[in-house]
């Protein structure tokens, strides 16, 4: 059976600790005058880090069998990837448009 | 009948009460067996009665599904005759039994609904699927027998859901299947069947969602987690394989159909505006939403609905390729591998390529071509599994059994179906193709008729194994082929009413260049007819074997999987009580000789 | 069918009482109700996630969209997002305890994640209400930009809430359970991975649907 135990209690406080961070490096970065397209690629990326380190941490996928992981991770990123495939429309659509 | 395979066997009698229900495997499902008529049969938590109750539910819908086509058909075919009893069923759809334009379609839209998810979705995945799987691995249940209750009956009340639009005064809806947005997203003022009709619509597929997803979550745990000794992945019988890569394609497109399910609800009770593009007039009125995109909802709604109709084939190809090693009484060219990779590659594939649906709808040119690349390259894997079940045949000593002759029917329908794909893979093509009676063919081919064929021939050979009564074997050979012939009637010659430019969707030909193909449509509604009264042999066969056919063998057929390794009915926990231990795999077949996959001999086959 | 004649292959064994029943290990080395939930959890990332591209789609599509939360709604973001990520750790510090057979220690961090987690509901319809004073809907934007602003919004952060309560409702009925001794720590472990899965999506949900339409 797994358990939680490879780590600490204050290693977890820790990974804690270190998510809120990047949440406060999240904020900071809205309040800095990016471009939306910039702001929206760093927030993603920060989003997606935290949601690792969550996901391998705090989900414990670190500490299972690598084929939990590889299950899970390409499953969902496939279906998330192709997702992308509607946004040509999107921007389409912010060119077609009629009412502006 | 044929003989059962013979090999020296021990015979021995357990009795129920002996048998300790309790089990304490890491994943064993343990429940003592269940008392009364309620617990036994209506809120059973046992998969066996679960597949059976599936079963049945789409035996309905199907028939209900069918005889939707029938009035539809008989309206193409003779736009003035009364149909009575649809007079008398939706007096405001069909005023004195005539039906007016718009019914045809609400008609057309449950015919599409109820059997795509409700007999195609339902009979060959959960149905079968349910009955044989934790048998064919060797586990007294599925993984989570209570949520699979729960799956049967949520699905049990979309179904009561989609039926429930016929009782409403104002009718089923008229959007299509595929309930395109704006037309279903504005509400009432769209037409009949457009207010209470769709919510109702919608609330049945999002309920269905939510049945699939448990049901594929139960199938997938149950695969990976409660094989008996034995039975590694690369002795998993083929229709298990079928299963299993089916739930996984089932869990992620369903996934994304509720979503839009929801944002549709939203658009159509919450004012929102996702699908709705501003200066929308209907029926002289300014519709009072803005800013959405129509080609949202096709792109999501496609998202999920090309794999659904892969996970409306993968079961059948996982059947297909189970039974017709026990009549051709050899393994399949390449073994598992070959098959199960290449089913693996179809439903891989099938997530990138939902925008062939597209081509006409105003979807990027770009994102066009890169949709029908892949949807080129799918015919590969297709193409493969068709060869491997071809490449098969060649040389064997076919036992031309029900099964093994609705078998071969899916594969020709399959082929017939498939061919017709490349010219609609093609945008330039598609153009011309699309929302033509070609693409209706198509799909009844390659989707409705081969899945249909496959769970037919499924029916056949299980139903030995299922309710402990043989099937009558003429009776079944008459099913075949009046319906063999019949399908070909109906749907291929529509995919030439559709080269003719025969639009679909239609309920009356009005145009000039469609009147000469009336007398066509005429052939089409009779052959449905005919089509449609063939299957009721089918039920009688079903109804009349189940009550009063031959007692049934354990293993009729000579197979070798483990369901055949178990009486007919099985009982309670699958296998009475033994401790099931796989030693070869699902194909040890060589002519009059097979090895039964728990049979401690040396295997016969390469495999 | 009352007592089944059956005839058994020379290599099966019978099971007799006690006796485990033999079977192939998972290949993922966990119980079922683990594998069962990150299945599930599988599914409802692309749930999340088609919800999301819906909200990106309309967002890109649409040239005017407008960015309304001032700093004390991000404000407000940030104490739910420390409040979620509290009650992910006091879950994980639940499981811990179940794990050591701890049932009064483990009992009391599961209704400490159930507090949390009720706070954050209640930070959440606090705002939500805060909005819809201020004039917001669905299908309304009282700043003038894009109505789908209200309708994206409130989806999303719905659908989250939904979960939230959801998960509030089942840690409860796991709590109970387990008191009770019907359920052990594997019950507990799974429904930690359902609410950190919960906490997940916040950290998605906080970037996309409130910093990148702060001011």
């Amino acid at each position: 059976m797994s358990s939680n135990r490879e780590l600490t209690m204050s290693s977890y406080v820790g990974i804690g600790v270190g998510l809120m961070l990047i949440v406060g490096i999240e904020v900071m970065l809205t309040y800095r005058h990016l471009s939306p397209g910039t702001l929206l690629f760093s927030l993603l990326s920060l989003a997606s880090l935290e949601g690792f380190i969550a996901i391998m941490y705090l989900m414990h996928v670190k500490y299972e069998r690598p084929i939990l992981f590889w299950t899970i991770f390409p499953a969902t990123l496939f279906v998330l990837g192709f997702l992308c495939y509607l946004f040509p429309d999107a921007f389409r659509m912010y060119s077609m448009r009629l009412l502006k | 009948m044929e003989k059962t395979f013979a090999s020296a066997r021990r015979a021995k009698t357990l009795f129920w009460g002996e048998i300790m229900a309790e089990t304490s495997a890491h994943g064993a499902a343990h429940h003592a067996p269940p008392q009364g008529f309620i617990s036994k049969y209506i809120l059973s938590v046992d998969h066996k009665v679960i597949g059976i109750q599936y079963t049945i539910l789409s035996l309905v819908a199907a028939f209900v599904g069918m005889a939707l086509s029938w009035a539809m058909r008989i309206h193409l075919a003779w736009p003035d005759v009364h149909i009575p009893l649809l007079g008398m069923l939706a007096p405001n759809g069909a005023p004195g039994g005539q039906m007016t334009p718009e019914y045809y379609l609400s008609l057309m839209t449950m015919h599409g609904t109820i059997m795509a998810f409700f007999v195609l979705t339902a009979a060959p995945f959960a149905g079968f699927g349910n009955f044989m799987l934790p048998i064919q691995v060797g586990a007294a249940d599925m993984a989570f027998p209570r949520l699979n209750r729960a799956s049967f009956w949520v699905t049990f009340v979309g179904f009561l859901l989609a039926c429930a639009t016929f009782v409403i005064p104002d009718g089923p809806p008229l959007s299509g299947w595929t309930a395109y947005a704006p037309l279903s997203a504005v509400g009432a003022v769209a037409g009949p069947g457009q207010g209470w009709g769709q919510n109702l619509w919608g609330l049945s597929v999002a309920v269905f969602c939510i049945a699939s997803l448990l049901g594929a979550l139960n199938f997938i745990v149950t695969v990976l987690d409660l094989r008996t000794k034995g039975m590694k992945l690369s002795r998993l019988p083929l229709s298990t394989w079928g299963w299993f890569i089916d739930a996984w394609v089932s869990l992620l497109a369903f996934a994304v159909l509720l979503p839009t399910c929801l944002l549709l609800v939203l658009d159509r009770l919450g004012g929102t505006s996702f699908f709705i593009p501003g200066g929308l007039v209907f029926n002289d009125q300014l519709q009072p939403h803005s800013g959405g995109s129509p080609l949202l909802f096709q792109h999501l709604f496609w998202f999920f609905g090309h794999p659904e109709v892969y996970i409306i084939i993968l079961p059948a190809f996982g059947i297909v390729s189970h039974i017709l090693p026990t009549f051709i009484r050899k393994p399949l060219v390449g073994g598992w591998k070959v098959i199960t990779f290449s089913e693996i590659g179809v439903g891989t594939l099938s997530f990138v390529v939902w925008g062939h649906h597209m081509f006409v709808s105003g979807m990027s040119p770009y994102m066009a071509m890169v949709f029908s690349v892949p949807t080129l390259f799918i015919t590969i894997p297709s193409v493969i599994a068709v060869l491997v079940w071809v490449f098969s045949l060649y040389g064997s000593n076919i036992r031309f059994d029900t099964p093994m002759l609705f078998s071969l029917g899916f594969i020709s329908l399959f082929i017939s179906g498939g061919i017709g794909g490349f010219f609609l893979a093609q945008p330039s093509t598609d153009s011309y193709l699309h929302a033509t009676t070609f693409v209706v063919g198509h799909f009844h081919f390659t989707m409705g008729l081969s899945a249909i064929f496959a769970t037919f021939a499924g029916f056949y050979y299980w139903f030995s194994k299922m309710f402990g009564r043989m099937m009558n074997e003429k009776l079944g050979k008459w099913h075949f082929w009046l319906s063999f012939v019949g399908v070909y009637c109906v749907f291929m010659t529509m995919h030439l009413t559709g080269f003719a430019g025969a639009v679909r969707r239609y309920s009356a030909f009005v145009d000039d260049f469609m009147i000469p193909l009336i007398p066509a449509n005429r052939f089409i509604s009779v052959a449905a007819l005919l089509l449609g009264a063939t299957q009721f042999v089918f039920l009688y066969n079903a109804i009349w074997s189940f009550f009063k056919g031959p007692k049934a063998p354990d293993n009729p057929w000579g197979a070798t999987t483990l369901e055949w390794d178990t009486t007919s009915p099985p009982p309670f926990d699958n296998f009475g009580g033994r401790q099931m231990i796989v030693h070869h795999g699902p194909m040890e077949y060589d002519g009059e000789a097979s090895v039964m996959q728990t049979s401690a001999e040396a295997s016969v086959a390469g495999t | 069918m009352n007592q089944p004649e059956l005839t058994i292959t020379p290599s099966a064994v019978v099971i007799t009482p006690g006796h485990e029943v033999l079977m192939e290990a998972s290949p993922y080395g966990v119980d079922k109700k683990k594998l069962g939930m990150w299945i599930f959890i599988v599914s409802d990332a692309c749930t999340f996630g088609a919800f999301l591209f819906a909200y990106g789609y309309m967002r890109i599509g649409t040239p005017v969209w407008g960015t309304p939360f001032g700093f004390s709604s991000i404000v407000n973001g940030m104490v739910m997002t420390a409040v979620l990520l509290s009650s992910s750790l006091t879950m994980l510090a639940a499981v811990r305890a179940s794990q050591s057979r701890a049932k009064a220690s483990a009992n009391k961090w599961l209704g400490v994640t159930m507090f949390l987690g009720t706070v954050f509901a209640a930070l959440h319809l606090r705002e939500w209400f805060k909005l819809i004073g201020e004039g917001w809907r669905l299908f309304y934007n009282p700043t003038g930009g894009a109505p789908q602003f209200g309708a994206t919004f409130f989806s999303v952060t719905g659908l989250h809430l939904t979960h939230v309560v959801t998960g509030v409702i089942a840690l409860a009925i796991i709590a109970r359970g387990y008191t009770q001794g019907r359920y052990d720590e594997s019950h507990v472990e799974t429904a930690g991975l359902y609410w950190h899965f919960v906490d997940l999506v916040w950290m998605f949900v906080f970037p996309l649907m409130y910093l990148m339409n702060a001011h």
